[in-house]
C-alpha cells in the first residue's frame, strides 16, 4: 500500500508537469497583463510600460517565462512554483499571491469540505433509500429533487437559496441567514458558540448550494449502484443464509454498493470547484473563487496560473485519495 | 369415480406426516406493463425427508423462480399464491423475522452462478460463519472453526489458507464448494440447488456433485435439484419433474420418466439430445419451435403448438395432472401418494412403451414457424425415411480417399503477456493460450476442438482464421501460408473462412435489420451488388427461417433462430471453411438440436468444411468425423470420432468422457468413472513436463515413483497409436468406457 501511494504520488509528476505547460501556456497566450495599463488614460509614458513588463518578467521569451515560473532561477525571488512563490501580480506591488491563496484557500476549503461530506452522506442515504423503494413514491420524490437540482443551472440556483434566505429572515424578523460575505472576522474574539452561531449563519446558504448541485448527480449514481447490487446474487445468498433484511442491506448491499461512488467523488472535486468559483461570487465571499474572478479581471496572469495549479494539484489528490479508497474498500484491487 | 378416491381426512394426516416440503397449488405472476405474466401456474409437489427430487426444463419454463418463491426470494413486485408447507406450517408470505428463520436453517439454497453468488468484498471464513452465526450465536471463533470443517467436508484442500482468502481469489468450482458449505452449514432439511453445475466444466461438475452429495450425506437433507441437463437429473435424483410453460408437466420416478415417459414433451426432450453412449449416426429428433413466451401462453395445453400429437381438445382445453392406468384410462393420484407417475397430456396413453422420439418428431425439424406443421398421425414406428436417409449418408462418409487438406495449422503458439501494472507496463511473463498445436483440417470435414474453459480452443480457432495474430508457427489455407498477411492482403480469404459464434444474442448488432446482416459481408466484398436481395431471401430459406422475415430485427427472434441467422450471415460468401466457436452451447436442448440438424445438413449440400469448437463432448460425439482434444494450450488426443469414444488413450480425454453425466438413469448409476481431482492450472505457469500430471488420475495412482519422474521431466510427444490415432502420454492405455 505505501509502496503504491509513493508510486502513484511520483506518478503525479508528470501530470503536473504537464499540467502547469498547459496552463502556462494557455493563459500567456490569452491575454495581455499590461492591457489595462496601455489603455489607462492619461496614457502613461513608455518608460512605465516598460518597467511594468519587467516587473512581470514580460521581457523574457516565453519558455524563459515557463521556466522562471516554474523554477524562478534567475528571478527577482518573488517567482518560482518551485521555491513556493506564484510571481508578480498586475494588481499592485505589494500584491503577493502566495499569502493571498492561502488565505483564502482556507475560506473556500471550508465551504467545499462541508459541502463535499454532507451532499456524499445525502447522496449514499437517498440513493440506497431510493434504490431500496425503487417505483415507490418516496423514490420518485427523490428522483425528481435531483433532477430538479442537476438541472439548475449553479448559479441560478444560488440566486434563489440567497432570495429565500432573505424572505426567511424576514419572516421570522431574525436575522437567521447571513446571506453576503464570508463573515470570517465577524466573531472574532468572541466565545465558541457565539463563533459557531457566526459560521453557521455565513456558512449554511453557500453550502447548501454547493451540496445540492454534487448531491443530485451522487445520488443517482448510488441509486443505479445499489440497485445493481440488491438484484445480486451474493445479495440474494445473503438473503437464503437467513440474515435479518437490515443485515443484509448494511452489510452486504450498501458496503458494496459504495465502491464505485469513490470514483464518481474524485472526479465530482473538478466540479465542485467551478461550483466554488459562482458560489462565492453570488454569496460575495472572499474565497478561491472570488480571488480567481478578480485575477480575470485584472489580467493577472500569475494569479490565475497559480489557482489553476492549485485546481490541479487538488483533482489530482482527490483522485488518488479515491484511488487508495478503492483499495481498502475492493479487496480484488491489488496494490503490489 | 375410482377406488383411488379415498376419504381424505385420512390422507390428509398421511400426507402431513410423510412429507417435508409441500407445495400445493403455487401461481407466480409478474406485473408488467403488457399486462401479467404467467410465470408459475398450479405447481404442486411434495417431498419426503432425504429424498432427492429433480425439476427440469428449459430457460423460462418457471423451474427458478418455483424455487425463489419457496424461500421467499422474489422481488416484492411478484404475486405469490398457493401454499407452501415445511413440516406442516405455512411458510410463504412470512415476515422478515419468521422467514429468516426458515432460510439457512430448514431449508437452504444453492445458486447457479458461483462467481457472482460471493460476496466479493468479505473473505469466504467470514461468510461462511456469517451464515453460521445466523442461526446459532456461538461466537466468532466457534463459528469459524465450523466454517473450516465444512470447508472440509465439501473437500476443499488446505482449508485454514482458504477461510482467509477472498471469493476472487478461488476457482468457480472451488466458489460453488464454498456455497454448498454455506448451505450445509446449519444441517438443513431441505436443500434447493438451482442449476448448481450449469456455469462449470464438466469434470468441475462432477466435483461438485460429490460435494453436493457429501453435504447430503452429512446433513441427511432432501434436495431440490433443479437442471436443464437431463444427465446431472439421471445421476442424482430419486425422482423428477419436468416443468414446462409454468407448469409441471410430468412427474414420477426418473425410471419411469426416462424410459416410459407419458407426456410428448419428456420424449421430445430426450430424443433432442445427442447422446454419448448412442450411435452417432441417428439424426438427432428436435421439437418444431420455441418455448411459448409468457406474454403470450397458447390456449389449451402450453406444449400443443410444438406437439406432433396435438389435437383440437389440446388447442383449447389444458390437460390435467393425472396418471396414466394401463387399460388407457387418466385418473388422479392417490390423495397423499407423491411418487404416482403423472403426466398433463390428453393422450398420454398413446404414448406406450417402445415409442421412440425420432417416430414422434420426425418432421419437427424447422424452428422457423412457417407453419409446416407436419402430420398429426398415430406414430406407427416404421417410417422415419428421412432420418433413415440422412443416418445412411453420414455412415457412407467414412474414409474415401484422402480429401484435401484446406486449412493446416504447425506448431501453433501465442503467448499473451502479462504486463507490470506500473508507467513501464513492463512485460512479466506470458499467459500461454496456446503452445505448439498442430492441425489440419480437410475437405468436407467436422474436426471438433474439445477442452474445458481455458485450454486455448477458442484462441486456437481465433489463430486458424487469422483474427489474432500468431506468436510463432504457421497457418496455411490451401497450401498459401496466412501469417504475416496485412488485413487487407487477408480479405479476399475471408470469403472462404466463415466463424459462427457462440452468443446469438451478443453477435447481432441490434440495431440493424436481419437482411442487412446476412447482407454486409457482399457488401464489404462487392459480391452481390444487385442480387443481394434475392440472395438474403434464398439464405434465410436455407436456414429454415422464412425468408420474408428479413426486414425484422434480431430481439423479435429465439435464440435458435438467431444462432441460424448467423449461420445464414457465414453463409452469404458461399465459404469453404466455417469456424463453429461453441455454436450451441447457448441454447436449449430441444432447439439445439435442430441447429445441429441444420449444421449437418447444410455440410451435407453445400460441401463444407467445419472446424467445430466445443466442450460438450456429447454434441461433439455426435458432428464430428474427427476429434482434437486439448487441454491447457496443447492437443493431449486426436483421432477419429469413433476411435476416441471407444478406445480413449489419454487419461484426461478417459476423464472428460467419464464426468459427462448420461440421460439414462441405470447406466449413469452404474458406469465407471475416472475422476480428476482439482481445477486446470494457470495457463501462465503451467506444470512442467506432462500439463496434466497434476490432475492425473493415473499419476496420481497408479504409476511408481520413477515412472511419475518422467511426466515431471519430459514433455510428452503426440505419438501415434496406428491409423491416426494420436496422443500425448507417455503411459497411455486404451480404455472402454461406454
Amino acid at each position: 500500500m505505501l509502496v503504491y501511494t509513493m508510486r502513484r504520488l511520483v506518478g503525479a509528476i508528470p501530470v503536473l508537469v504537464l499540467a502547469s505547460l498547459l496552463t502556462f501556456v494557455m493563459i500567456d497566450v490569452s491575454g495581455d497583463p499590461l492591457a489595462e495599463l496601455r489603455m489607462a488614460t492619461p496614457a502613461p509614458s513608455e518608460e512605465v510600460i516598460q518597467q511594468e513588463a519587467e516587473r512581470l518578467y514580460l521581457d523574457h521569451s516565453m519558455p524563459e517565462r515557463y521556466w522562471l515560473w516554474v523554477t524562478g532561477i534567475g528571478g527577482d525571488g518573488n517567482i518560482g512554483l518551485l521555491q513556493g512563490e506564484f510571481g508578480p501580480s498586475t494588481q499592485g506591488q505589494q500584491y503577493e499571491i502566495g499569502p493571498a491563496i492561502a488565505e483564502r484557500l482556507w475560506t473556500t476549503l471550508r465551504l467545499v469540505g462541508v459541502a463535499m461530506m454532507l451532499a456524499l452522506g445525502l447522496a449514499i442515504i437517498a440513493g440506497a433509500v431510493s434504490a431500496m423503494r425503487q417505483y415507490s413514491k418516496l423514490d420518485y420524490t427523490l428522483t425528481f429533487v435531483g433532477f430538479l437540482c442537476l438541472a439548475m443551472p449553479t448559479f441560478w440556483l444560488a440566486g434563489i437559496v440567497q432570495a429565500s434566505g432573505v424572505e426567511f429572515n424576514q419572516l421570522l424578523d431574525v436575522q437567521l441567514f447571513n446571506t453576503i460575505g464570508d463573515g470570517r472576522y465577524s466573531a472574532e474574539g468572541e466565545g465558541p458558540w457565539p463563533q459557531f452561531v457566526n459560521a453557521f449563519a455565513h456558512m449554511a446558504l453557500p453550502t447548501l448550494v454547493l451540496m445540492l448541485t454534487s448531491f443530485a448527480s451522487w445520488s443517482r449514481y448510488q441509486r443505479t449502484s445499489m440497485l445493481e447490487v440488491l438484484n445480486s446474487d451474493y445479495v440474494r445468498l445473503a438473503r437464503a443464509k437467513g440474515l435479518r433484511n437490515k443485515v443484509v442491506i448494511r452489510r452486504h448491499a450498501l458496503r458494496t454498493a459504495l465502491i464505485p461512488l469513490t470514483t464518481v467523488f474524485a472526479l465530482g472535486v473538478a466540479g465542485i470547484i467551478d461550483g466554488t468559483i459562482l458560489t462565492e461570487t453570488v454569496f460575495q465571499w472572499r474565497g478561491l473563487g472570488d480571488f480567481f474572478i478578480t485575477a480575470v479581471e485584472n489580467n493577472d496572469s500569475y494569479a490565475l496560473m497559480g489557482w489553476l495549479i492549485l485546481s490541479g494539484v487538488m483533482v489530482i489528490l482527490a483522485n488518488l485519495i479515491a484511488d487508495l479508497l478503492y483499495g481498502v474498500l475492493d479487496p480484488r484491487i491489488r496494490y503490489e | 369415480m375410482t377406488t383411488e378416491n379415498m376419504s381424505n381426512t385420512e390422507t390428509d394426516v398421511a400426507a402431513h406426516g410423510d412429507a417435508i416440503l409441500e407445495v400445493d397449488a403455487l401461481d407466480v405472476t409478474f406485473p408488467s406493463d403488457d399486462g401479467s405474466l404467467p410465470a408459475v401456474r398450479e405447481v404442486s409437489y411434495a417431498l419426503r425427508p432425504g429424498e432427492a427430487l429433480g425439476i427440469v426444463g428449459e430457460s423460462g419454463s418457471g423451474k427458478s423462480v418455483t424455487s425463489m418463491a419457496i424461500m421467499g426470494l422474489l422481488p416484492k413486485n411478484a404475486q405469490v399464491e398457493g401454499s407452501v408447507r415445511l413440516m406442516g406450517e405455512e411458510i410463504l408470505g412470512l415476515p422478515d423475522k419468521a422467514i429468516s428463520q426458515v432460510r439457512g436453517k430448514k431449508v437452504a439454497m444453492i445458486f447457479q452462478d458461483p462467481l457472482t453468488s460471493l460476496n466479493p468484498v468479505y473473505t469466504i471464513g467470514f461468510q461462511i460463519s456469517e451464515a453460521v452465526l445466523a442461526h446459532n450465536d456461538v461466537g466468532k471463533k466457534k463459528a469459524w472453526e465450523r466454517s473450516r470443517e465444512l470447508l472440509e467436508v465439501v473437500g476443499i484442500p488446505s482449508p485454514d489458507q482458504r477461510l482467509r482468502q477472498y471469493p476472487h481469489e478461488l476457482s468457480g468450482g472451488m466458489r460453488q464448494r464454498v456455497v454448498i458449505a454455506i448451505a450445509m452449514a446449519n444441517d438443513p432439511d431441505v436443500i434447493i440447488a438451482d442449476e448448481p453445475t450449469t456455469a462449470l466444466d464438466v469434470t468441475v461438475q462432477a466435483q461438485v456433485l460429490e460435494a453436493l452429495q457429501s453435504a447430503r450425506r452429512e446433513t441427511g437433507a432432501a434436495l431440490v435439484l433443479i437442471t436443464h441437463d437431463l444427465g446431472v437429473v439421471a445421476g442424482q435424483v430419486e425422482r423428477v419433474a419436468v416443468m414446462y410453460g409454468g407448469r409441471i408437466v410430468e412427474s414420477g420416478p426418473v425410471e419411469e420418466v426416462f424410459y416410459r415417459p407419458r407426456m410428448p414433451y419428456a420424449l421430445g426432450l430426450l430424443g433432442s439430445l445427442p447422446r454419448l453412449d448412442e450411435d452417432r449416426a441417428e439424426r438427432l429428433s428436435p421439437i418444431r419451435g420455441a418455448p411459448p413466451s409468457l406474454m403470450a401462453m397458447p390456449q389449451g395445453c402450453a406444449f400443443a403448438p410444438r406437439c406432433p400429437m396435438a389435437r383440437d381438445l389440446c388447442h383449447t382445453e389444458e390437460p390435467g395432472l393425472l396418471r396414466t392406468l394401463d387399460n388407457g384410462d387418466r385418473v388422479p393420484p392417490q390423495p397423499g401418494d407423491a411418487i404416482a407417475h403423472v403426466a398433463a397430456c390428453h393422450f398420454s396413453d398413446e404414448l406406450s412403451e417402445g415409442i421412440r422420439p425420432e417416430n414422434l418428431f420426425r418432421d419437427a425439424d424447422a424452428d422457423a414457424g412457417t407453419g409446416n406443421a407436419g402430420p398429426v398421425a398415430a406414430p406407427s414406428g416404421a417410417d422415419a425415411p428421412a432420418a433413415e436417409a440422412a443416418g445412411s449418408e453420414r455412415a457412407e462418409r467414412g474414409p474415401v480417399g484422402e480429401p484435401e487438406v484446406l486449412l493446416k495449422a504447425e506448431d501453433l503458439v501465442k503467448n499473451f503477456p502479462i504486463r507490470s501494472k506500473g508507467l513501464l507496463k513492463r512485460k512479466v511473463g506470458d499467459v500461454q493460450a496456446v503452445s505448439g498445436v498442430s492441425l489440419e483440417l480437410r475437405e468436407r470435414e467436422t474436426l471438433a476442438l474439445v477442452g474445458e474453459s481455458g485450454c486455448g480452443k477458442s484462441t486456437t480457432a481465433r489463430l486458424l482464421l487469422n483474427l489474432v495474430r500468431l506468436t510463432s508457427g504457421g497457418v496455411s489455407y490451401m497450401g498459401k501460408p496466412l501469417q504475416g498477411l496485412s488485413d487487407k492482403q487477408m480479405r479476399p480469404l475471408r470469403r472462404d473462412l466463415q466463424i459462427v459464434f457462440q452468443d446469438p444474442f451478443a453477435s447481432l448488432d441490434p440495431r440493424m435489420t436481419v437482411a442487412d446482416i446476412i447482407a454486409e459481408p457482399m457488401l464489404i466484398h462487392r459480391t452481390r451488388n444487385g442480387g443481394a436481395k434475392k440472395r438474403v431471401k434464398e439464405l434465410l430459406e436455407l436456414v429454415g427461417l422464412n425468408p420474408e422475415h428479413g426486414s425484422r430485427y434480431p430481439h423479435e427472434f429465439s435464440g435458435g433462430q438467431r444462432q441460424r441467422i448467423g449461420v445464414a450471415r457465414a453463409l452469404s460468401l458461399n465459404p469453404k471453411v466455417l469456424v463453429l466457436d461453441e455454436p450451441v452451447s447457448a441454447l436449449d436442448v430441444s432447439i439445439q438440436a435442430g441447429v445441429i440438424n441444420l449444421l449437418e445438413d447444410l455440410q451435407e449440400e453445400l460441401g463444407l468444411s467445419y472446424l467445430f469448437v466445443s466442450h460438450d463432448l456429447s454434441v461433439v460425439k455426435h458432428i464430428a468425423d474427427r476429434v482434437a482434444v486439448m487441454y491447457l494450450g496443447k492437443i493431449v488426443e486426436t483421432a477419429t470420432t469413433d476411435q476416441l469414444f471407444e478406445a480413449p488413450a489419454h487419461p484426461y480425454t478417459q476423464a472428460l468422457i467419464s464426468a459427462i453425466p448420461l440421460p439414462d438413469p441405470v447406466k449413469e448409476r452404474t458406469r465407471e468413472r475416472i475422476v480428476v481431482t482439482g481445477d486446470v492450472p494457470s495457463p501462465a505457469d503451467p506444470p512442467s513436463g506432462c500439463r496434466f500430471r497434476t490432475r492425473c488420475p493415473k499419476f496420481a495412482r497408479d504409476l511408481s515413483e520413477p515412472e511419475r519422474e518422467k511426466c515431471v521431466q519430459e514433455v510428452p510427444g503426440l505419438l501415434e497409436r496406428g491409423s491416426g490415432h494420436r496422443d500425448a502420454c507417455h503411459y497411455s492405455e486404451v480404455v472402454e468406457l461406454l
